[in-house]
């Protein structure tokens, strides 16, 4: 079965050839059936491939496929490469890939904005499973590359697949664009990569690396963290992602919050070995890593759009992710990666059930008292809610994200930790504000529950993967990847790390039902700009606007018509302005040729004389 | 057989031209049609033939002017090979995007189009200078006229600006040539044109930086690189599509062939010592075409811009001087002829419907045209460089290769690769998404003919994206044999 290893990703890649081939003439059952049935068999392929890989006991397997190119001393090959990390990424994109896939064939149903819609959406998702698998298999910086602007071309279509609308393209090329950013920090990484190391076969690559300098081994990486920066949306290359909620809701949970976004995660934990080389590299990750926390965390507070809190919610979950790598817990940052997976999507499956029932309503504002009447999306949100907030024991957030900051304790000391700690607890907050807001108070939109079993069953497994999957990490991964060992519960900081969510919590009911009153501060200037602050994502997006895409758009209109053409319609001016000086002489004019003649003839004659 | 095949190809111009007066005014572009069907399957049965021993598919030789040491020479070797087959698969892509867009003169213009190919194929075997020149200059005329009689409503300023560019650089070459001729001549007591006896010229340090100059200034006019491009622009938006498809896909090609044949070759010191200056030009018309790209509102120019900043990559991996650079040159050459030729077919088919190229009177167009729409994202995501596509392959390897001879220029060049996303994706706004333009009832689909041509571009592509290796394995013998590459 390790053989067929290639079957993983090429399933998908089939599903998308057969859609695009087809140009959306197919039912649109069958197109479900090809849509979410080859990203099924992928899943099953991956499974018993892996169940085959741990068998075998081997540290990795390598299936070679063909060399892409070969030019001099560049050889890249096309190679699946299995290992832990890609294992648990694999299943990851192919398990919860299938799950919101099978969601999909239901949320997309009956959004036929326009003929062939529910077909091309397939497409591009199946490309997307596709890209994102080569993405993680890749045995190669290359093939990682083109997993990488794969994903990246999939997420900007999708995010504008409602093209009609120019805000929907508007977000997907901010998307396209900010993320192609850090991705030029990434093929300079490569370009560099390759001419210190020879190869960018990356276990070649890694077991080379020692001989770099410290300074090298420092500008490498700071290149490829700045493309892992603008995939999984870190601080400064964050702007895109709460803008791509513009996709379809099964968009955001699959690409927005459960794998493309986690890829630079994914390109860290890759090339652990690289940055061990570089202790200030690590430091910068761990610190971009820190700051998106905080920054995304405090937005997430202001936000109304219920999936833009929660792309917010992505983005400091990213960035746990992040400073888990920064100070050395590798295999905690994947543990709380697959956490994520699950509970994200969760999150966002059952917003779009929410989102989907008040006919696209998003504004939670608008939505109340729905627990009743949606119960299946409120249960879903509300393990996915205790799972995002960590609630001690019983949820798969709270494994990994303790692991996380108790790891961050040991080998970085109180700052890391106590900004891990203050962000959980927003997560608290902002999550509780959320669930209070749309589920409890007075209903404000009238639902209507539209729940088959292709969107149901999703939610549920992803319900139970949400609760399970953290003792499943502890049990599993942990000896898959090592390093998430026994941590002690007792310890003083252990409590505080726990406590601190459930204090979170404990505030937001008591302010968000109204039982303590923050509207005075809220109203006043001061809260009021606070407020406008944080929601405009801390003006981010202000400040790339003046510096970036003025001035840009200001060289742009000035410089429409070319001003090196100038050189040339000046020379031809010039020329045309001698042919019309020269022409001037030439009037047909006996009397004046002949007095020209005369005083021309005078000077000659003067000058022969030598008088002038 | 070389010869044969540009003869052929010249008598079918004329041959088009009879058959457009005197059977039907349809005639000519099937005999188009099946002159260039004819050249691309030769051309792949050379390639199924196998190169000799020395490196060569084909090879010709007849005296012309033996007093002063002129001959056809006419080779065929890997590069050689592939861009024929280009010229050849795009002259079939040219005819189709024409189809029934010609309205007047029909046998004459298909006349001009054979005569263009025919020159573009000489150029690319002829391995003796003044046949060289020869073809560089049957190439112009008939693109003149095919910009001046069949082109749009400044066909006038655009064409004369074509042929001046064109013109004045074509006679520095030539006075290059003729020097380097006469210096030759000098040194060695031998009268010769012929392309492998000047190789090894014996020319003074102070005279050969002029010499390789005049070569370069011509080459890198017709590629065009910035500060010489402003012709390309006027002449894309104005000429007819199939002179767009021609110009853009294969005599752009002939400036960056021309550099890696003749100008490097000639002059390796020289070229050598002026490399960095050439990378810098190189990475000034990746940033300023992209910039300049972004700016218009006419589709057609927009693509034009866009050549602009593919071709800085060429000149980024010639000048290079590594193995990784010329390839990545050469792929790009390729990529870029599929790509661009595919965008201007379309920019086409959209002026031909809509009778505009002004981007602000589009939008939504997706909805009347779904085909239409589909193609233009496949290459303008192709042009954006997406890796498993063929420009992705070309302008890594270039940049690749660049960044082994100067880091802060190819820092720059990849900037470009941003700017390209921004103006490849605008375009595709502007044109297919978006509300749809109520001004716009109705807009006929692609068809057959169209697509059957668009889905062998996407292949070629796909196939050069994926597995490039045989043609990498074809340019990389004419590369070794070029010998200036340490």
């Amino acid at each position: 079965m390790l053989d067929l290893l290639w079957l993983v990703p090429a399933l998908p890649l089939l599903g998308f050839l057969a859609l695009f081939a087809t140009e959306g003439k197919l039912p649109d059952k069958l197109v479900a059936v090809i849509g979410a049935g080859t990203v099924g068999i992928a899943a099953l392929v991956a499974l018993f491939a892996g169940r085959e890989f741990l068998q075998s006991g081997e540290p990795s397997f390598s299936l070679s496929l063909w060399t892409w190119i070969a030019v001099a001393d560049f050889q890249p090959s096309i190679t699946l490469y299995l290992d832990a990390l890609s294992l648990v990424m694999m299943g990851v994109i192919t398990g919860v890939g299938f799950l919101i896939h099978l969601y999909a064939t239901g949320y997309m149903w009956k959004d036929h904005q326009e003929p062939a819609s529910y077909s091309r959406f397939f497409a591009y998702m199946n490309l997307f499973v596709f890209a994102m698998l080569m993405l993680v298999l890749g045995d190669n910086l290359l093939v990682l590359f083109l997993g990488w602007e794969g994903v990246g071309l999939c997420s900007y279509l999708l995010i504008g697949f409602y093209h009609r609308d120019a805000a929907n393209g508007y977000a997907a090329r901010k998307a396209f664009v900010v993320t192609r950013v850090g991705d030029t920090a990434f093929a300079l990484g490569l370009f560099l990569l390759f001419r210190e190391l020879g190869s960018l076969e990356i276990q070649q690559a890694l077991a080379a690396s020692s001989a770099l300098t410290p300074c090298m081994a420092t500008a490498i990486c700071l290149l490829l963290l700045g493309g892992a920066v603008g995939k999984s949306a870190q601080v400064p290359l964050q702007t895109w992602l709460p803008d791509a909620m513009a996709g379809p809701t099964p968009v955001s949970a699959l690409i927005h919050a459960a794998t493309m976004v986690t890829a630079g995660v994914y390109l860290i934990a890759r090339m652990q070995d690289l940055y061990l080389l570089s202790a200030n590299a690590q430091h910068y990750v761990a610190v971009v890593g820190l700051a998106t926390l905080l920054i995304a965390s405090f937005t997430a507070l202001t936000q109304r759009d219920i999936k833009r809190i929660l792309a917010y919610s992505t983005m400091s979950q990213i960035g746990y992710m992040f400073m888990a790598l920064g100070v050395g817990a590798w295999s905690a940052a994947i543990f709380h990666l697959m956490t994520h997976a699950f509970f994200k999507a969760l999150l966002f499956l059952a917003s779009g059930s929410v989102i989907l029932a008040l006919h696209h309503e998003q504004d939670i504002f608008k939505m109340g008292g729905l627990w009743k009447k949606l119960p299946v999306p409120f249960w879903s949100m509300a393990i996915g809610s205790g799972a995002l907030v960590a609630l001690p024991f019983v949820t798969s957030g709270f494994y990994s994200k303790d692991a996380i900051l108790l790891t961050a304790y040991d080998t970085s000391g109180w700052l890391y930790w106590g900004g891990g700690v203050l962000a959980a607890g927003l997560t608290a907050l902002y999550t509780t504000r959320m669930m209070v807001i749309t589920f409890f108070g007075d209903a404000k939109t009238e639902p209507h529950e539209d729940s088959r079993i292709n969107m149901w069953l999703p939610l549920a497994v992803l319900g139970v993967l949400s609760i399970v999957g953290g003792w499943f990490g502890i049990g599993v991964l942990d000896e898959l990847l090592g390093g998430l060992g026994d941590f002690s519960h007792a310890s003083p900081v252990a409590v505080v790390t726990m406590a601190v969510p459930l204090l979170g919590i404990l505030l937001g009911v008591l302010v968000f039902s109204g039982r303590i009153d923050v509207a005075g501060f809220v109203e006043s200037k001061a809260g009021d700009a606070l407020r406008r602050f944080f929601d405009s994502g801390w003006a981010f997006d202000w400040l790339y606007e003046r510096v970036f895409v003025k001035p840009f758009l200001w060289l742009a209109r000035v410089n429409k018509g070319d001003v090196v053409d100038l050189i040339y319609t000046l020379t031809k001016s010039i020329t045309r302005g001698l042919h019309h000086t020269g022409a001037l002489t030439q009037t047909g004019r006996l009397r004046w040729y002949a007095a020209n003649m005369a005083i021309g003839l005078i000077v000659v004659l003067l000058l022969a004389a030598g008088w002038l | 057989m070389i010869l044969g095949a540009i003869l052929v190809l010249l008598a079918a111009g004329a041959l088009a031209w009879a058959a457009g007066r005197f059977v039907s005014p349809n005639a000519p572009r099937w005999v188009s049609m099946l002159a260039f069907a004819a050249g691309l399957a030769w051309a792949v049965l050379e390639w199924q033939g196998g190169a000799g021993a020395n490196g060569l598919y084909a090879e010709q030789f007849i005296p012309w002017i033996p007093r002063f040491g002129i001959n056809v020479i006419l080779e065929l070797d890997g590069l050689s090979l592939l861009m024929v087959a280009l010229t050849m698969f795009l002259g079939i892509v040219a005819v189709v995007s024409s189809w029934d867009e010609i309205e007047a003169g029909k046998g004459f213009f298909q006349f001009n189009i054979l005569w263009v190919m025919a020159g573009v194929v000489g150029v690319f075997t002829a391995l003796d200078l003044f046949l060289f020149f020869f073809f560089w200059e049957v190439m112009l005329i008939p693109m003149y006229f095919l910009i001046a009689i069949w082109g749009h409503e400044n066909k006038g300023y655009a064409s004369m600006k074509f042929f001046l560019f064109t013109q004045i650089s074509g006679l520095l070459m030539l006075l290059a040539i003729l020097a380097l001729v006469y210096f030759h001549h000098a040194s060695s007591g031998e009268l010769t044109f012929g392309y492998k006896a000047l190789l090894g010229a014996d020319i003074s340090e102070s005279v050969r930086l002029w010499l390789m100059l005049g070569f370069f200034v011509a080459f890198a006019t017709k590629l065009p690189s910035v500060p010489v491009h402003t012709w390309l622009p006027d002449a894309h938006t104005q000429a007819p599509t199939a002179g767009s498809v021609i110009l853009a896909g294969i005599l752009l090609k002939t400036g960056a062939y021309g550099l890696i044949r003749f100008a490097v070759p000639l002059f390796p010191d020289a070229s050598q010592d002026f490399a960095w200056w050439a990378m810098l030009l190189g990475a000034v018309s990746v940033l300023y075409g992209g910039a300049m790209a972004f700016s218009q509102s006419d589709f057609k120019r927009l693509v034009a811009y866009s050549s602009i900043a593919h071709m800085g990559f060429i000149l980024l991996g010639v000048y290079a001087f590594n193995e990784l650079g010329m390839q990545g040159a050469i792929v790009t050459m390729i990529a870029h002829g599929f790509s661009t030729a595919a965008l201007f077919m379309m920019a086409g088919a959209i002026q031909h419907r809509l009778h505009t190229r002004e981007m602000s009177r589009m939008g939504g167009l997706w909805v009347h045209a779904p085909r239409m729409g589909v193609m233009t994202l496949f290459f303008v995501v192709a042009s954006v460089g997406m890796p498993g596509l063929g420009n992705f392959v070309g302008e890594f390897l270039a940049l690749l290769g660049a960044f082994r001879a100067s880091v802060p220029l190819t820092v720059a060049a990849t900037i470009g690769i941003v700017v390209a996303a921004v103006y490849g994706l605008y375009l595709m706004q502007r044109s297919f998404q978006g509300a749809p333009n109520p001004d716009v009832a109705a807009m006929r689909d692609f068809g057959a003919r169209e697509m059957s041509v668009m889905v062998l571009m996407m292949a070629g592509l796909v196939w050069v994206g994926v597995y490039p290796q045989p043609l990498l394995d074809m340019s990389a013998a004419t590369i070794a044999k070029l010998g200036v590459l340490p």
